[in-house]
């Protein structure tokens, strides 16, 4: 009976760690003299309260959770993709091109290969990375940071030049966004709202993803050299080459999410000139997204579709009780490092429970345990 | 472009390095130790804002910047309590603090946009500043310029000349030998990893009250500082005199950006904003490239006296992290 209640608390600790997480919000709300209960009823409603705003948490989840499918391959294999943002740009800037030049070719034909582009370009934006890890030793988290930098400087000077709209080329203000897709090339919408075909396409991939991870020889040697390199590498596995694919799919992933992001929901590329000006930041919380899910494509679901809704929520919220949406963002963050700190926790019990069944002696006291509890309450 | 231009240039260079430098400094001191502060772009940023703030409220440029050693300090006990005492992995850990420190200085700096705040003025040393060419390069910066001069020559000489830096080396090589040794290795890796914080947090207001006085939010154009510092850090072998060259050669770079920009005007001008990341990379694959095994093959394939120069050569550039960065450390 007790076995029991406590798998269940492990399988709802990361619901608990983001009500933790409200409750901080909730503070900081206090602090700016807002009403906490009426500003999350905001979000709320914002996020969930018709089929219009539903559709549109759906909407802001597609490129969260595509980010995320690609950020549990890599982060599987111990390969930490932070490009995430940069992935997008390249793969969005490729998808965009390929609209803009075939301007005769059929719809289905110009989409498939459009994200096929975007696939591609977000690839090779991971690989590059992963080939200088794998090959020369170089820190992945620092050149996927800094790749980001160079995809961002890329958009803009494409969407200042070569590739700007040209209507908007001739007046002054001169946005830098590109012109718009012809209306065949748009992804298919799912129902009267903005949700689009993207959102089935991520859902199929996740559980390929899936099955990618866990079903195929692939996955395994992914997750293999992830674990323990130097063991995967006695049984005969060539490390470089699964620290570079993971890279590369992870990449691929997040580039597809460029593409399906301008194929779905803009119809053209836009900036303001930073990264998260086209991205909106998704190539960053996908990683959030991932690591709520716990790395698993299939829980990345309901974790991007809450930190979608978080998003929505925020906007609403600014709106209704005039609430900054930053705040959303630093909520984000706390929800992940409440779901990562209760995570050990879990651990640390199982251990535990592995002890005691074993050698049926106590466990030892655990000075670290303890405060470990304390910093739950 | 005269001499004089130059040589302001350049001292110039050194000054905008400074908070670089303390960055530079402060993750040196952390990974040193063991533990990776992932969260320094976040760390700089609230530091900023929060120095920024402070010395905007009291009229107190001191406060300002003790306010932005304050913060990084307690960002570094939040790193060091989930990843010492919780064994979380530091780099998830770390890269959601980044992100949630940078969106909390554009939350929470929105009502000192643009505000004309204190700034730190020049202290030209007198006898010294006269001194032709080395004066006008070393000695007409302002006081947080000449600390962080100060700052690399102190750390260098506690990492590598001293007894407790001799330990601190050891908990991050080998926490389990410092152990036996009778270094109580999870306390030393909170006080470094907090002292090495505040340093991170120096950064903050070296930029927003000196370097770059003044907070902008979202066009500060600071966001990104913090990961090119942690890449410096990586190219500096974790030794301060060599971190810091790479951050005077980061700040050189740039500064050579913007002279070249008006002479090459054919050149886009995000061609030179963006030239400082390939070179990064560049940089981070030359001194890891001794570390990788086909290099090693080829070159054992290698002439005899062809072999004996490259890999002097490779040896020369090669740093490599400390054994336990990033390895929980558990007495049994």
């Amino acid at each position: 009976m007790r076995q029991r209640l406590e798998t269940l608390f492990d399988a709802l600790l990361p619901v608990i760690a983001t009500l933790a997480a409200l409750a901080v919000g909730a503070v900081m709300l206090l602090f700016l003299k807002v009403n906490p209960l009426e500003a999350y009823a905001a979000l709320l409603k914002g996020a969930f309260g018709s089929f219009n705003s539903f559709a549109e948490t759906l909407v802001k989840a597609t490129p969260l959770l595509l980010v995320a499918l690609g950020i549990c391959i890599s982060f599987r294999g111990d390969v930490i993709n932070i490009g995430g943002e940069g992935q997008m740009i390249v793969g969005a800037i490729l998808a965009t091109w390929i609209g803009l030049t075939f301007t005769d070719a059929p719809g289905w034909l110009i989409i498939t290969l459009a994200l096929l582009a975007g696939f591609l370009g977000g690839a090779v934006w991971g690989g590059i990375p992963g080939a200088l890890k794998a090959y020369f030793n170089v820190n992945e988290i620092l050149s996927t940071v800094m790749m980001n930098a160079i995809a961002v400087q890329l958009m803009n000077f494409l969407l200042r030049g070569p590739m700007i709209d040209p209507s908007q080329a001739e007046v002054a203000s001169k946005i830098p966004q590109t012109a718009r897709l012809l209306d065949a090339f748009q992804l298919e919408r799912l129902a009267p709202t903005r949700l689009h075909m993207g959102a089935l396409i991520a859902v199929v991939l996740a559980v390929l993803v899936y099955i990618l991870l866990w079903r195929t020889t692939l996955g395994y040697r992914i997750r293999a050299v992830g674990q323990n390199p130097h063991a995967s590498r006695y049984a005969g596995i060539k490390v470089p080459r699964y620290v570079v694919t993971a890279l590369l799919l992870s990449g691929a992933f997040a580039g597809l999410a460029g593409a399906i992001q301008v194929y779905g929901v803009n119809y053209r590329m836009i900036t303001d000139g930073s990264a998260s000006g086209f991205t909106g930041s998704a190539g960053f919380n996908g990683i959030v997204a991932a690591l709520f899910g716990q790395l698993h494509p299939l829980w990345s679901i309901p974790a991007s579709v809450l930190f979608g809704a978080l998003l929505v929520g925020a906007n609403s919220m600014q709106r209704m009780v005039q609430v900054p949406s930053a705040l959303i963002t630093v909520l984000n963050g706390l929800v992940v490092i409440f779901v990562v700190s209760s995570e050990i926790w879990r651990r640390r019990r199982q251990r535990r429970r592995l002890v005691v069944g074993e050698e049926e002696a106590p466990p030892k006291p655990d000075k670290s345990q303890v405060q470990t509890g304390e910093a739950q309450k | 472009m005269s001499q004089e231009t130059i040589l302001i240039g350049l001292a110039g260079v050194l000054a905008s390095a400074s908070p670089l430098i303390f960055a530079v400094i402060g993750e040196t001191l952390s990974e040193r130790a063991g533990v990776i502060n992932l969260s320094m772009n976040g760390t700089i940023l609230l530091a900023a804002m929060g120095g920024f703030a402070v010395a905007y409220t009291t009229d107190n440029i001191v406060l300002g910047f003790l306010g932005g050693m304050l913060i990084g300090a307690l960002v570094a006990l939040v790193v060091a309590f989930a990843s010492i005492t919780l064994q979380q992995s530091q780099v998830a850990v770390g890269f959601v603090l980044a992100l949630t420190c940078r969106d909390l200085s554009y939350f929470l700096g929105n009502p000192y946009m643009g505000l004309p705040g204190p700034r730190l003025q020049a202290l030209p040393i007198p006898v010294l500043s006269d001194i032709p060419v080395i004066g006008q390069l070393f000695f007409r910066h302002d006081v947080i310029t000449y600390i962080s001069f100060i700052a690399i020559f102190l750390a260098w000489l506690w990492i590598f000349r001293t007894r407790p830096g001799l330990m601190l080396q050891g908990i991050g090589e080998k926490p389990a030998a410092a152990y036996i040794r009778g270094a109580n290795v999870n306390v030393m890796r909170y006080v470094y990893t907090i002292i090495g914080g505040a340093l991170i947090g120096l950064a903050g207001p070296a930029f927003s009250l000196a370097t770059r006085a003044g907070w902008m939010g979202t066009i500060s154009g600071l966001d990104g500082f913090g990961w090119i510092a942690l890449s410096i850090t990586i190219f500096g072998g974790w030794n301060p005199v060599r971190g810091a060259l790479g951050a005077y050669l980061f700040a050189f770079l740039q500064w050579l950006g913007l002279v070249l920009q008006p002479v090459l005007t054919q050149v886009p001008s995000q061609v030179l904003q963006v030239a400082p990341f390939p070179l990064m990379i560049l940089t981070l694959l030359l001194v890891n490239i001794g570390n990788a095994e086909w290099v090693e093959r080829t070159l054992a394939a290698m002439p005899e006296s062809a072999r004996k120069i490259f890999s002097k050569i490779l040896r020369a550039m090669r740093t490599s992290p400390p054994a336990a960065l990033g390895v929980p450390f558990e007495r049994d």
